[in-house]
């Protein structure tokens, strides 16, 4: 269905004539369009923030008193054949203690009365970012217990848990609220589409006694869906932009912590094409529910 | 051109047409009379498929209301132009852009539609008020825009109904004039009438319905 300039000049009719309403749908799907930007940007925000820490996460095994350099050479080749660990370093137990002294400072002291070193030699393990969930690392935990030479396995579970469903949490309350607000903006064009055809009921029925046919009724307010729909997203892009150029910049001079705000703009960008798509959805529905 | 064949019209169990069997030669003007309630409007929204019939079978312009889809009625409605008892101008629209809306849903091009809604509205002396608003025209001249609407893209049947119901006699036969000359280019007309004044001497033929029924044939 290829709209002609004269489907154009009835949605402009009918925009003018029902300024109003039409009006009042824009700032709604503008509204909606803004906050689910706003959600976007807090999502994106806490993810590159959190994104980073896995990096810094380590796995420690601790290791037999009684095993040798070869038995350590082998279990760290096993272990750097999985694909999951990232890196291995081997700590001597003389340079765990030295770690430990320089961690203390001036309370080191405090060992001075230990006659030998009680601390077991121990490898550090790195993994690789994608594998940094809790239950992938419990596994590993696991089937590094299991290796004989092991005798213990440190890591931060709780600290993996809480990142776990904090990034979690937030996608699926993003998800939920763009679901929510997405179908809401659809439901206000698929209203106004249907208010707008029974204020003009009248014309289209005198339209469809001179021969139109339903692509031609339906198109001009495919169009005002779609027009509504696109100054929607454009008004939530002028909107989400004014936020953060003259609101969190501004912020960000008295307080610096703002400056750790990273505003991803390209992602934004298809805001008006997020619109125009709601928009024509709602007024299709609109037009497919109606009886003309 | 046009041929009923035993047709039937219930509303709600008011029969507004029963058994009605006619028909319409191309080129033909047909006058439908008959007092109100006789189910003269019946017949002319049948033969623009406004309505649907009950029983029997309508032909229209070589459409058959057996076999036509939905998709297809817009475009039997476009081989078929109607004059409205309720005129069903556009209000918000001038008499121009009134008469145009029968070629852009056509999809007709602009130029053409410029020259033939001059033409036509130069053709019932309207050309001067092609700006005005139907509100602003007197009953005679909203019924000559509706005349210019139904014949602007030349369909080859005209239905008129009540043509005349409001005008005054001079106004009236100035309305019959147009829709003779437009006769008189080989386009078949149906009009309905209760005013015998309009095909009285006319020489054309007349149907004459009561409560739904055909009782009788007649030369006007």
């Amino acid at each position: 269905m290829i709209p002609t300039p004269y489907a154009f000049t009835l949605a402009l009719q009918s925009m003018i004539r029902e300024k109003w309403i039409n009006i009042l749908s824009v700032l709604s799907i503008g509204s909606g369009l803004l906050i689910i930007s706003l959600a976007l940007f807090s999502v994106y925000n806490i993810d590159a923030a959190t994104r980073s820490l896995p990096e810094k996460f380590s796995m420690v095994l601790y290791l037999d008193k009684d095993i040798n350099k070869e038995n350590v050479d082998s279990l760290v080749s096993a272990l750097k054949k999985q694909g999951a660990v990232h890196s291995v370093r081997y700590i001597p137990k003389e340079e765990a203690m030295r770690e430990l002294k320089a961690v203390l400072k001036n309370s080191s002291y405090v060992l001075d009365g230990l006659e030998e070193n009680p601390l077991p030699d121990a490898l550090e393990v790195k993994l690789t970012r994608d594998v940094v969930g809790p239950e992938a690392v419990k596994r590993l935990a696991d089937e590094a217990l299991k290796i004989k030479g092991v005798k213990e396995v440190e890591y931060a579970e709780k600290f993996l848990s809480a990142l776990h469903y904090l990034k979690v949490g937030l996608k699926t309350i993003g998800i939920i609220l763009i679901a929510t607000l997405s179908t809401g903006i659809v439901f206000v064009c698929y209203s106004t589409v249907k208010i707008l055809f029974y204020r003009r009921k009248e014309e289209i029925e005198t339209f469809k006694l001179l021969g139109a046919t339903r692509g031609f009724i339906r198109t001009p307010f495919l169009i005002e869906g779609a027009v509504i729909g696109t100054t929607g997203g454009i008004l939530s892009l002028v909107g989400i932009f004014v936020f953060y150029y003259l609101v969190l910049l501004r912020l960000s001079v008295a307080m610096p912590i703002f400056k750790m705000i990273l505003f991803p703009s390209t992602l934004f960008l298809p805001l008006p094409f997020l619109g125009m798509f709601l928009g024509m959805t709602g007024a299709a529905i609109a037009l497919g529910r109606l009886r003309y | 051109m046009i041929n009923f064949s035993g047709v039937t019209k219930d509303y709600d169990n008011i029969t507004a047409v029963k058994d009605l069997t006619f028909f319409v030669d191309k080129g033909e003007m047909v006058f439908i009379t008959g007092p109100s309630g006789s189910g003269k409007t019946t017949v002319l929204k049948l033969i623009y498929y406004a309505e649907q019939p009950d029983k029997g079978t309508i032909s229209v312009a070589g459409w058959d209301t057996e076999k036509i889809k939905e998709s297809d009625i817009p475009f039997l409605r476009r081989n078929v132009g109607v004059v409205f008892q309720d005129f069903r101008l556009l209000d918000n629209r001038n008499v121009f852009e009134n008469v145009a809306v029968a070629l852009r849903i056509r999809g007709v091009n602009e130029k053409e539609i410029r020259a033939r809604v001059f033409e036509t509205l130069k053709s019932v002396n309207l050309r001067h008020k092609a700006d005005a608003y139907p509100l602003r025209l007197s009953g005679g001249e909203q019924q000559r825009v509706v005349i210019s609407r139904a014949i602007v893209a030349n369909p080859v049947v005209v239905l008129a109904d009540e043509p005349t119901g409001n005008l005054d006699p001079v106004t009236a036969g100035s309305v019959m004039k147009t829709f003779k000359d437009i006769h008189a280019k080989g386009t078949t007309i149906v009009i309905a009438t209760h005013n015998r004044e309009l095909y009285k001497n006319s020489g054309k033929r007349v149907l004459r319905l009561d409560t739904g029924v055909l009782v009788g044939e007649e030369i006007g």
